[in-house]
């Protein structure tokens, strides 16, 4: 199978097409035929043909955006939708290539576990010469308060690290990066490899490739394991950045598949030495730290004093091993690029071993011969700067006195500049979907390896990320991602990827032990996304006015107090105009509600929204998600040019994406403290809007009236029932028996002020004290109003003015308490502590 | 010499602390020319948590945590400490400045005179630190000492002269954030300023030189009593000569330490060394009390 010629013509053609005429590339062995390895995947495209393979590359390219693990936060919450795009061909190699790297990888794991524990402690390789402390003490993830004398810990400092690989011309694999701190990618492998064995399932059937569900299984099982000294069952939490940081949504995936509470900074706290998650039930300890902040953020007593990410206290806990971190605190040193040049020496004087992968071509301006050759051809090198974790300066990009000012600033401080020389990798087959053709992209390869706290043995994962640029393009800045095929010698047994690596059931994640953080954002969550709401229908209902009366004298139509209730302005007085031009002139105003991103149109309640969602993704179903992003498709879509009837249709789509989301909330959501608060913050919403409408339709409208009414009933889409119950004319006190005092209506007050009180008694209160809480007292305030109101008085408002004050008054006794609500409610639950705060240093 | 050494902070909170966790680089180290005897660290509120353990540096560090509601914080050191004469430097001894200067540049652990582990870890004080950073001004203020060829330890001495001669010693003029290149400038501060101006300006020659905390006995003026709560903390910086160790120097009183300096600790510069530092919720302003004594005991 492995000659050309055994292949069908139109296979043979697509591959004489392959226009890989530069370099290595992987699909080729020595004689210039199809590489053995590659035969399933070329039985696919023989199969599928181009077309087939496009369709297969469209449908991972909509599962891919769906399930949002890609999610982008680079860009604005509306900018530009960007993930990079899934290869449906994957990277493959062979088994007995894998053993060679797979030994190399478990080399470097162990080489840098015993570096990073030697510079932690005794420092012997910087006191021998080995390594230049210039290189060491620069770094900006060195931390001088993790070298304090302790010997080599009873538990390895690193569990899990990425390495990032390439394989150069020769065929040589070489290690071009290590990732200690955060190791990020690992929830996109695998990601990636559940997408494609949904979308090729024979393929990733029978193909007799390595899986990776097992290696999961054993992460979970090494995390879990370092808690072993603690009692019980062990609390682990990973802590993130924040929805800001670029990983958010692989560390709310990971943490959703591990079973891991996802926490923020501000979540823990270090009390009587333990670090505590704060929860709605009080603090709960926490056993093992799983980090994805980097080293100098990560407590800003002993580190960076400037962080708001970290946690005060949280080296000592470690240093007293009140708590596990993985990886610990300091690694991320091993993560400097000039390291790769003294491993070799390293590797022979720490393990006693030939270093078996090289790194790629470096200078470390640190070295006198070294600075002076970078310095001779400046634009021959790329250079990374240490101090900018990140970065990487082409001086070829820069001009002459930029070029002039970065020598300058090499001279001064060589040491902080690794150099390196443009590389080539070898290429392998990659699917371009615009064109329809294959091409040969240049590979680079991150994998991940696991080390054991019980017995300190290291396993890679086989397989991994690859993605489509030249070597050392970071994986953010690629396009194109691709799964890694480590070919084992007979098929394995498919194992389900899907949520199935977890380890033992922990307790329930939405008890009393969910962070109050997350039910605040729970909370805006639902009240930002009936904010929305109400504002569509409103505008719907307000964009149908305009149909029907744009063009009759502003004055004598609805649209005034449609206008007020939008809280938008009348467009500024103008000589009269004509009819068409007044119509087009409103249109035109009530269009930016959708584009302009000011305070309280659509757009910025939508980001409102969504950056309350993403701060709970690991709480939200994926189907609810799916949801989230269609509507921010449809948000990015979105221009000011719509016509009136289009512009309906786009706000009753929105409507309808509104009511799914907090639908499958509803449906999917476990009934516990989360949802009480999602359902709070809609309700108080809802309740406030629907009082605020009510009032101005009844009482303090422009033109008072049916036709109001009517708008009325159609926002709180009770037009239908109401002339079902009552088949006749409107009538005020019709009206204010269906939205004020029916407690079967769901969009009465009275029954958004009875799901209010079930959701309070639901809610966890502080343990015995026997008076009830603030929020308590203000629902019940409203509801007594309610109940209490003398109706008659309010009836003929359509003839006596005291009436209209009654009522009036009656709403605003209604209005009062419900405004406070939110806050009595987040001074109970979400106990926004004060920012810890630096204590300023005396001087002498 | 012995003495009784006693240093107390004092803050007083605007509103209550409801948590704080604080590190104290307050207990003098030992050392060949110094021993510390009945050493105590009080501390009001009483920490739930106290530990002690050294920093990278082998300073004495204590962290502790408050967690009951406070509104003052006291923290009070005591130590009796005998002080013998500190290692001396000769005239006329010792390397050139660019002979040090070579022995300390990076990529010298090639050549196998560097190759002493003295000089490997003092490398780390040649570099900038966020307190003192090289500069080419410092550079060539220091030059006017370092011609070419002299001695390190003439040229230092010199150096330490000339800065007490150049310099005002004005309290309450700069802060702990006035840059170096502004006391340069200004040619005024306290011990602080003039031991992080002397430290960066010795890296921007490539020299080694780290930050000393310490005391100083001070004496009353004749014919007084000595006030109680009088003296201060003191600053002063420290210089490798390979091959040799480290040479104290005090730019602000333009001499060499002597038996009347007790050594708290070290670091690259102030922010390694800072005795009292906390991170804390709630407190809202607070005021500062300190209070050092340095008392001569009788034999």
């Amino acid at each position: 199978m492995s000659n050309l010629s055994s292949y069908s013509q139109a296979l043979q053609q697509l591959l004489n097409s392959y226009a890989s005429d530069q370099g290595r590339d992987e699909l080729f062995n020595q004689d210039g035929q199809p590489d053995v390895r590659w035969q399933p995947v070329l039985q696919v495209l023989e199969e599928l043909g181009l077309d087939g393979l496009a369709e297969r590359h469209e449908e991972v390219q909509q599962l891919l955006h769906e399930n949002g693990v890609t999610f982008n936060v680079h860009e604005d919450d509306l900018g530009q939708l960007r993930s990079w795009e899934l290869d449906p061909l994957p990277y493959v190699i062979a088994g007995h290539d894998w053993d060679l790297l797979e030994a190399g990888l478990i080399q470097r794991s162990r080489l840098l576990q015993a570096l990073v524990d030697d510079l932690y402690g005794e420092r012997q390789v910087i006191h021998e010469g080995l390594l230049p402390p210039e290189l060491v003490y620069t770094h900006p993830s060195w931390l001088f308060a993790a070298a304090d004398g302790n010997q080599r810990p009873e538990k390895p400092r690193i569990i899990f690290q990425g390495m990032d690989v390439y394989r150069d011309l020769q065929g040589q694999w070489r290690l071009q990066g290590d990732w200690t701190q955060a190791p990020s990618g690992a929830g996109y492998a695998l990601e990636n490899r559940i997408l494609l064995s949904r979308t090729l399932s024979n393929l990733y059937r029978e193909a007799p490739l390595r899986r990776l569900a097992s290696f999961l299984q054993a992460q979970h099982r090494c995390l879990a394991s370092l808690a072993s000294d603690h009692r019980g069952e062990p609390n682990l939490v990973l802590l993130t950045p924040g929805p800001g940081s670029p990983g958010y949504f692989e560390h709310a995936w990971l943490a959703n598949y591990m079973n891991f509470s996802l926490v923020e900074g501000d979540d823990l706290v270090v009390r009587d030495g333990q670090v505590s998650m704060r929860t709605l039930g009080g603090l709960k300890r926490v056993d093992v730290l799983v980090r994805q902040v980097t080293d100098p953020w990560c407590d800003p007593l002993e580190l960076s004093s400037d962080s708001l990410l970290g946690v005060p206290g949280l080296m000592q806990a470690a240093r007293r091993g009140e708590v596990e971190i993985a990886n610990a605190l300091g690694v991320g040193v091993l993560e400097h690029p000039a390291l790769s040049l003294f491993l070799p020496k390293l590797c022979q004087r720490l393990l006693g071993e030939e270093l078996l992968l090289a790194g790629p071509e470096l200078r470390w301006c640190g070295e006198e011969d070294h600075l002076i050759e970078v310095l001779n051809n400046l634009e021959a090198w790329q250079l990374y700067p240490i101090h900018q974790p990140g970065q990487l300066l082409d001086p070829k990009q820069l001009s002459l006195d930029e070029q002039q000012a970065l020598t300058t600033e090499i001279r001064q401080s060589p040491w902080l500049f690794t150099a390196r020389k443009p590389a080539q990798a070898s290429t392998a087959p990659s699917f371009d979907a615009r064109n329809q053709v294959l091409y040969p992209a240049s590979i680079n390869l991150r994998f991940f390896c696991l080390t054991d706290p019980e017995d300190r043995q290291s396993r890679v994962m086989p397989g991994g990320l690859a993605w489509v640029g030249e070597p050392g393009t970071p994986v953010m800045q690629s396009q194109t991602v691709k799964d890694i095929w480590v070919l084992a010698p007979v098929p394995q047994p498919h194992v389900s990827l899907l949520r199935q690596a977890q380890g033992p059931i922990l307790v329930t994640r939405d008890g009393r032990d969910l962070p109050s953080r997350v039910a605040d954002s729970l909370f805006w969550m639902g009240r930002y996304g009936e904010r929305l709401d109400t504002k569509a229908r409103l505008l719907r209902e307000t964009l149908g006015q305009l149909l029907d009366d744009g063009q009759l004298p502003l004055e004598t139509t609805l649209l005034p107090d449609l206008f007020t209730a939008l809280k938008l302005p009348l467009p500024p007085e103008q000589p009269p105009l004509a009819a068409a031009r007044q119509f087009i002139q409103l249109r035109e105003w009530l269009m930016t509600l959708f584009t302009d991103q000011a305070v309280d149109n659509l757009p910025w309640l939508f980001s409102q929204f969504l950056r309350n969602s993403r701060a709970v993704r690991d709480h939200l179903g994926d189907d609810a998600w799916r949801v989230i992003n269609n509507l921010r498709q449809k948000f990015n879509g979105l221009n000011g040019n719509l016509g009136v009837n289009s512009a309906r249709r786009h706000l009753e789509d929105l409507l309808v994406q509104q009511a799914a989301f907090f639908g499958f909330c509803n449906e999917t959501m476990p009934h516990h403290y989360g949802w009480r608060f999602m359902d709070l913050g809609r309700f108080i919403e809802r309740l406030l809007s629907s009082l605020e409408l009510l009032k101005l339709a009844l009482v303090t409208a422009r033109q008072p009236g049916i036709p109001l009414w009517e708008v009325v009933l159609a926002t709180t889409d009770n037009l239908t029932v109401y002339r079902r119950r009552y088949r006749s004319q409107l009538h005020p006190s019709a009206i204010l028996d269906l939205l004020l005092f029916d407690e079967s209506n769901p969009r009465s007050v009275g029954f958004m002020l009875k799901r209010l009180h079930q959701q309070l008694e639901e809610l966890p209160r502080q343990e015995g004290s026997p008076f009830r809480s603030q929020e308590h007292r203000l629902v019940i305030e409203a509801s007594s109003h309610l109940h209490l109101v003398d109706l008659d008085s309010l009836l003929d408002i359509e003839n006596s003015q005291a009436a209209r004050e009654a009522l009036q008054a009656f709403l605003d006794a209604l209005l009062l308490p419900l405004s406070q609500l939110s806050d009595a409610l987040a001074h109970s639950h979400f106990s926004h502590v004060e920012k810890p705060r630096q204590l300023v240093s005396l001087q002498t | 010499m012995e003495y009784l050494l006693e240093h107390s902070t004092r803050y007083q909170y605007a509103a209550n602390v409801t948590l704080s966790h604080n590190e104290a680089r307050l207990l003098p180290r030992n050392l060949p020319w110094q021993t510390c005897k009945n050493t105590q660290l009080n501390i009001f509120p009483t920490p739930l948590r106290q530990h002690e353990r050294r920093d990278f540096f082998g300073n004495r560090v204590v962290y502790f945590a408050i967690e009951e509601l406070h509104s003052s914080l006291e923290v009070t050191v005591t130590s009796q400490v005998t002080t013998y004469a500190p290692p001396q430097f000769q005239y006329g001894t010792g390397p050139t400045w660019e002979e040090a200067k070579a022995l300390l540049a990076p990529g010298s652990h090639k050549h196998a005179l560097a190759a002493d582990v003295a000089t490997l870890e003092a490398r780390i004080f040649t570099l900038d630190s966020p307190f003192a950073k090289r500069h080419s001004q410092l550079a060539d203020f220091a030059r006017n000492s370092f011609s070419s060829d002299r001695l390190l330890i003439d040229a230092l001495q010199e150096f330490n002269q000339r800065i007490f001669q150049e310099f005002t010693y004005q309290p309450h003029f700069t802060t702990l954030a006035t840059p170096v290149l502004e006391v340069l400038e200004n040619r005024k501060g306290v011990c602080q300023d003039f031991a992080h101006l002397a430290i960066a300006a010795l890296r921007s020659l490539g020299l080694a030189a780290r930050y000393v905390s310490g005391y100083l006995e001070t004496q009353p003026p004749t014919g007084q009593e000595k006030l109680k709560g009088a003296d201060a903390s003191h600053a002063w910086l420290s210089v490798f000569i390979p091959g040799y160790g480290w040479m104290n120097l005090d730019p602000t009183n333009g001499i060499l330490p002597n038996q009347r300096y007790i050594t708290l600790g070290w670091g690259r510069d102030y922010a390694d060394i800072t005795p009292l530092k906390g991170v804390m919720n709630g407190g809202g302003h607070h005021h500062l009390e300190v209070a050092v004594d340095v008392l001569p005991q009788n034999p």
